[in-house]
């Protein structure tokens, strides 16, 4: 192994507090041993952050669990050393193991939901480490706990701290998790995804706490995110690791506005909260375009449409507008209100209104995206608009069209002319079906072609979502979650729809993924004339596909208008705020 | 097959195989006519002769566990056949149907589910009288009731699978949905359950036996054999232990079988 | 007062569920009784006395006076249910005795066992799963989880003969019949602890797995609590909760082992009364017994229920939405 040049280097020996030389890790599965960490090095400075960035797969978050020597079932740290505070934990018994985690490594897990134990109270669930490192009494312990609470910014500490997990919000949970990591002053914190289960403006309140922690104890922090941006804003240092391996590392400023790796220059250019800007149809999206007749995909397998439909008009660019053989505007819908009755405290209900009032029009041929933190109702609002859902009042219309009460074989007609792609590409496919079948059910469900047939369309259909014909008899199982992703956009263009409701599609993956994801679907737009209702949180993605956008909150649109207007010239407080929260603003 | 490799699974494939051979043709096996009676070869230990050892009336006790094996066996599985198609059935229309069918079929199983098997079991032996067939039908209706559950969670389970709202929204029919996405996912935990339940009614079966409610004496069922043994169980304790064995081996095996068809390892 | 009424709320539909269970497992068994072919008073006549027996058609009658066997369908049905509301369940045709008090006089002796059973089970089951969480070797937690397995395959009248011959007529320890003393009750609790305890642990142990790999236990290592902490304080009542919901499900393993178990140790008891009743045919002891087991089943629901919302501050009452899943019945 080539000794790599580690950013520590400059600085005395003695004020790393953290060094890894050479660190192998690996998982024995039934297959055989596979390797997820490949020989890294890294130091990490007294008082420094310390960021690992890198995509899932990447081994970010196994060399996280290496850290403190606690790795998932059949995970072996194979050789290299890792020194904390001059003293290699490789060779420690768990028993001197338990007195460093916790007592002088703290550790900020991923997800809040899940990391707290939720049959205990959160007071008790700080106080636990409380007691078993610093000795405290079971007093002293509760009166600390709240103080630590107090500290990472939980209103009203003392009732918090009798709570338990249920009753927190993801937010406060996290804040509950990083206490417990700094509870007893550790010199060293690990965060592993520490805010990526959060929405974006809790994100950014949640990582301003840590911030204030480091600066006021002092602490070094190894801070592992897929996220780009956020590395950017908040570390010293970055290393960027890909494949198991280091392949970059320096001071934040240096590997982002100078990166030398080819992997890290692609993650640079793709982390839409850096550099994100409006996606254009690529070259040959263009020409296809002007080569395909009627711009439509399989125009042949359409029957005749009542008068005043889209059938076999010509595609309409992006940024465009108005269809001449259709309504202008594709989908419009006005003052939808849905309500779930809530079951609250003492038997009592209350009523949830999880789309209050909205009313949005899109424009033939081109993107309406809904932008909302958790909660917001965008969701519900797609799913209405899609017709899975139903509204409490309100109407929908589609092309002209009122399908607000539409049900039965009318509501499955409409089913030809919108589709929707779901948020999560491992749940929306069925894992017993081919890819080849499923591309072609719905082909199948509205009786197009014989079976031959059906199978020749669904191996163009993965040409056109750029996927080898050769994956057809494959199961989604046996494919990467951006290869299904593009699996079920294939699958909704395959009855030659006109609207595509996009649920949250890039959410799920990788930020390099991501951004293809997002190129061939305004490369489609233009191909084959589609209109999109795109739903998302991220605004960085949102910026990348959008022509028009409506900012949701509580179910109310607070702000609607054109992409550029919206975020250049935010008028809502909330859009603003949200806009400020998107990472990677202040460095570089 | 990944199973084919490991030594518990191929063992008890061997001993279900013999088990089932034993069913269909057990002249193939067994060493004796099981009804013929030595009167000089009484309560003999086990043997080169006699394998498992003679019983009180000097009958070979291995040929009378071969002979065993036809009505101990059909009559589980007739209960299992009874208790999965009762129940999958059930549970199928329960859980895909939804709504208030499905509340009211629910309540129906939950007093099912209430009444312990082996009670209901007996409610039926009482009221249709003793032998194999009613033996089996009430194992089978006791085993109908959890059926019908993990049925109707299986549906409700896959039915919530986003694959499946996806489908509707592709504009694919209800009963379609039901035959291309819905069996399929169900299929595999509800094997596993159905062979895993066949251990669970030999064990009732030839309890039930024991008892006494099964064919009448010199048939050789399991539980018979072992009741019949266990007047000697202080002198010949083999008598009785030996056919007990015989079935924990076979029941451990078809555990075995299906734990693997179930995936649980 | 909103506690009340939130208590009120909570318990009042958990009550009729149980009322409900009650009511249709009379209902069943009387279906099952009466529409299945075949006159019940002729079956236990011709039992008791030999398939023989003749019987004078006036005295039939009579006889289905005295065990409540005559009058349309509808009328026994209401009759009957209306008498056990008030405690009486008939008389028994085999023996002339009212199979109330037949029941209480038996019920004493299958408690007993019952109950040492579930005490010996649950406590292996917990205590091998623990030591199989501790196992410092993968090769005993493996031979660990081999046990139960064993546990739910082994036919209780085996398991129940094995005891015997070694502990009562090999060593001598203990008797191998009898309900007298506290001594006979050991063995068959242990026979009827086999199955209990093995399906307990297959739910508790799954639970503890699942638990064991869930990021709240991966946060306990990161704190640094020493093992034996992190399965009393962390693991053990997590896992306890999907586990105490299948006590329901035991009780009626318990109440059907209890038939063969009392039959091998010669015991007096429910099981043993309702074996004798089926062989004697004598339909108004079995419904009565079906009654009272399906009533204490819904009994244990009832109170799981109740305790789930003690122990799971999520479902707990004043706390939030009170719900649970039942296992395998909801999704």
């Amino acid at each position: 192994m080539i000794e790599q040049k580690t950013f520590g280097d400059d600085t005395a020996a003695d004020d790393n507090i953290l060094v890894v030389r050479d660190l192998h890790v690996s998982y024995a599965t039934r297959s055989g041993s596979v390797a997820a960490v490949r020989g890294i090095s890294f130091v990490v400075p007294r008082g420094k952050i310390v960021a690992i960035v890198g995509e899932s797969g990447s081994g970010k978050s196994t060399t996280s669990q290496a850290l403190i020597r606690r790795l998932a079932s059949g995970g072996s740290i194979d050789s290299g050393s890792i020194e904390f505070e001059g003293r290699n934990l490789g060779p420690m018994s768990e028993r001197e193991l338990r007195s460093i985690r916790g007592g002088r490594i703290g550790f900020v897990p991923q997800d809040p939901s899940k990391s707290l134990n939720p049959l205990m109270r959160v007071g008790d669930q700080i106080a636990e480490a409380l007691r078993l490192h610093l000795k405290l009494d079971k007093t002293a312990a509760a009166a600390e706990a709240v103080r630590i609470l107090a500290e990472v910014g939980l209103p009203d500490p003392d009732a918090r701290a009798t709570q338990f997990p249920h009753e927190l919000s993801g937010g406060m949970r996290q804040r509950v998790l990083i206490g417990i990591a700094w509870a007893c002053n550790p010199q060293l914190v690990i965060a592993d995804e520490p805010t990526s289960a959060l929405d974006v403006t809790v994100q950014r309140h949640v990582l301003d706490n840590i911030d204030e922690l480091v600066r006021r104890h002092n602490t070094s922090v190894v801070l592992v995110t897929h996220d780009l941006a956020v590395a950017a804003d908040r570390a010293d240092y970055v290393a960027v690791m890909s494949n198991g391996e280091i392949v970059e590392q320096g001071t934040t400023a240096q590997v982002l506005s100078a990166p030398t790796h080819e992997y890290t220059k692609k993650l640079v250019e793709s982390a839409p909260g850096l550099a994100s800007r409006r996606l254009t149809p690529s070259l040959t999206a263009l020409g296809e375009q002007q080569q395909s007749s009627a711009g439509r995909l399989f125009t042949h397998t359409r029957p005749a449409q009542p008068a005043g439909s889209a059938t076999a008009s010509g595609a309409v660019p992006a940024h465009s507008g108005a269809d001449a053989a259709g309504a202008t505007n594709i989908l419009e819908v006005s003052n939808l209100v849905k309500t779930f009755a809530l079951r609250r405290q003492g038997g009592g209900s209350q009523v949830l209104r999880a789309v209050d009032d909205v009313s949005f029009v899109v424009p033939r041929g081109s993107t309406f995206s809904i932008v909302g933190e958790s909660g917001s109702g965008k969701t519900t609002t797609a799913r209405i608009a899609a017709r899975i859902a139903s509204a409490d009042s309100g109407t929908v219309s589609f092309d002209g069209t009122d399908v607000t009460s539409l049900s039965g074989e009318a509501l499955r007609q409409l089913r030809r002319r919108v589709q929707v792609v779901y948020q999560n590409p491992f749940g929306s496919l069925d894992p017993k079906m081919s890819i080849e079948r499923i591309i072609a059910e719905p082909l199948r469900a509205f009786r197009v072609g014989d079976r031959t047939h059906r199978a020749e369309m669904a191996r163009e259909l993965l040409e056109h979502v750029s996927l080898s014909p050769s994956l057809a008899q494959r199961r989604p199982t046996e494919l990467s979650g951006g290869q299904r992703q593009r699996v079920a956009i294939a699958r909704s263009l395959a009855i030659g729809p006109e609207l595509i409701v996009l649920d949250e599609p890039v959410s799920a993956l990788d930020v390099s993924v991501q951004e293809q994801i997002l190129q061939l679907l305004v490369d489609l737009q233009v191909q084959f004339g589609l209109s999109y209702l795109f739903i998302s949180h991220d605004l960085g993605v949102i910026r990348q596909i959008s022509d028009h956008i409506a900012v949701m909150r509580s179910g109310k649109v607070l702000e609607a208008g054109t992409a550029h207007d919206v975020m250049s010239n935010p008028q809502h407080e909330y859009t603003r705020e949200l806009l400020e929260a998107i990472p990677g603003q202040r460095a570089v | 097959m990944t199973n084919l490799r490991k030594p518990g699974f191929v063992l008890g494939l061997i001993i279900i195989a013999l088990a089932i051979v034993a069913s269909l043709a057990p002249q193939l096996l067994a060493t004796h006519d099981p009804f013929e009676s030595v009167a000089t070869d009484r309560l003999l230990p086990p043997s080169a002769q006699y394998l498992f050892g003679t019983d009180n009336l000097g009958r070979d006790l291995y040929s009378r566990v071969i002979y065993g094996a036809a009505l101990s066996l059909l009559s589980a599985s007739l209960a299992v056949v009874v208790g999965v198609v009762v129940g999958a059935v059930v549970g199928l229309i329960s859980g895909f149907v939804g709504g208030r069918t499905d509340f009211i079929i629910m309540r129906f199983v939950d007093v099912l589910i209430a009444v312990p098997g082996v009670l209901l079991a007996l409610i039926v032996v009482a009221s249709l009288g003793f032998g194999p067939v009613s033996l089996a039908l009430g194992v089978g209706l006791g085993a109908a009731g959890s059926f019908a559950r993990v049925m109707r969670s299986q549906v409700l389970r896959i039915r919530s699978e986003e694959y499946v709202e996806a489908a509707r929204t592709l504009g694919v029919r209800s009963p379609a949905i039901l035959v291309q996405h819905v069996l399929p996912n169900a299929a595999r935990p509800v094997i596993a359950m159905a062979a895993l339940e066949m251990g669970t009614a030999i064990l009732s079966v030839s309890a039930l036996t024991f008892l006494g409610f099964g064919a009448p004496p010199p048939a050789p069922e399991w539980g018979a054999l072992v009741a019949a043994g266990r007047d000697y169980v202080a002198t010949n304790p083999g008598l009785s232990i030996i056919p007990g064995a015989v079935i924990l081996v076979v029941v451990l095996a078809v555990n075995r079988v299906a734990r693997s068809i179930g995936g649980d390892e | 007062m909103t506690q009340v009424k939130a208590w009120a709320g909570y318990l009042l539909p958990k009550l009729g569920q149980f009322l409900f269970v009650v009511v249709a497992t009379y209902t069943l068994v009387f279906v099952l009784v009466h529409f299945l072919p075949g006159d019940p008073l002729i079956a236990a006549l011709a039992a008791k006395g030999g398939a023989s027996t003749v019987i004078d058609p006036a005295e039939l009658d009579a006889l289905r006076v005295q065990y409540g066997l005559d009058g349309t369908l509808w009328q026994q049905y209401f009759g009957h249910l209306i008498a056990a509301a008030q405690g009486d369940l008939g008389v028994s045709i085999s023996t002339g005795v009212p199979v109330t008090e037949m029941i209480a006089r038996a019920f004493p002796f299958s408690v007993q066992i019952a109950s040492l059973a579930l005490l010996f089970g649950v406590t292996s089951a917990v205590l091998i799963t623990f030591l199989a969480y501790a196992a410092p070797w993968p090769w005993l937690r493996q031979l660990l989880l081999q046990i139960p397995p064993f546990g739910i395959a082994v036919p209780a009248f085996l398991s129940g003969l094995l005891l015997i011959s070694v502990f009562a007529f090999a060593l001598g320890w203990l008797p191998s019949a009898g309900a007298r003393s506290f001594d006979a009750a050991i063995l068959p609790a242990i026979t009827l602890a086999l199955p209990v305890g093995a399906l307990f642990f297959q739910v508790f142990s799954s639970a503890v797995l699942e638990a064991q790999n869930s990021p709240y236990v991966f946060t306990a290592v990161a704190k640094g609590v020493p093992p034996r902490r992190i399965f009393t304080k962390h693991l053990l009542r997590n896992a306890m909760l999907p586990s105490i919901t299948i006590l329901g499900l035991l009780i009626g393993y318990l109440a059907g082992g209890t038939a063969v178990v009392e039959t091998v140790f010669s015991r007096d008891g429910i099981g043993r009364m309702t074996v004798n009743a089926v062989l004697a045919r004598d339909i108004n002891v079995i419904q009565g017994v079906v009654l009272v087991v399906g009533a204490i089943y819904a009994l244990v629901n009832l109170l799981v229920d109740v305790a789930y919302g003690f122990i799971d501050p999520r479902t707990r009452i004043g706390g939030g939405v009170p719900s649970r899943a039942r296992l395998g019945a909801k999704k």
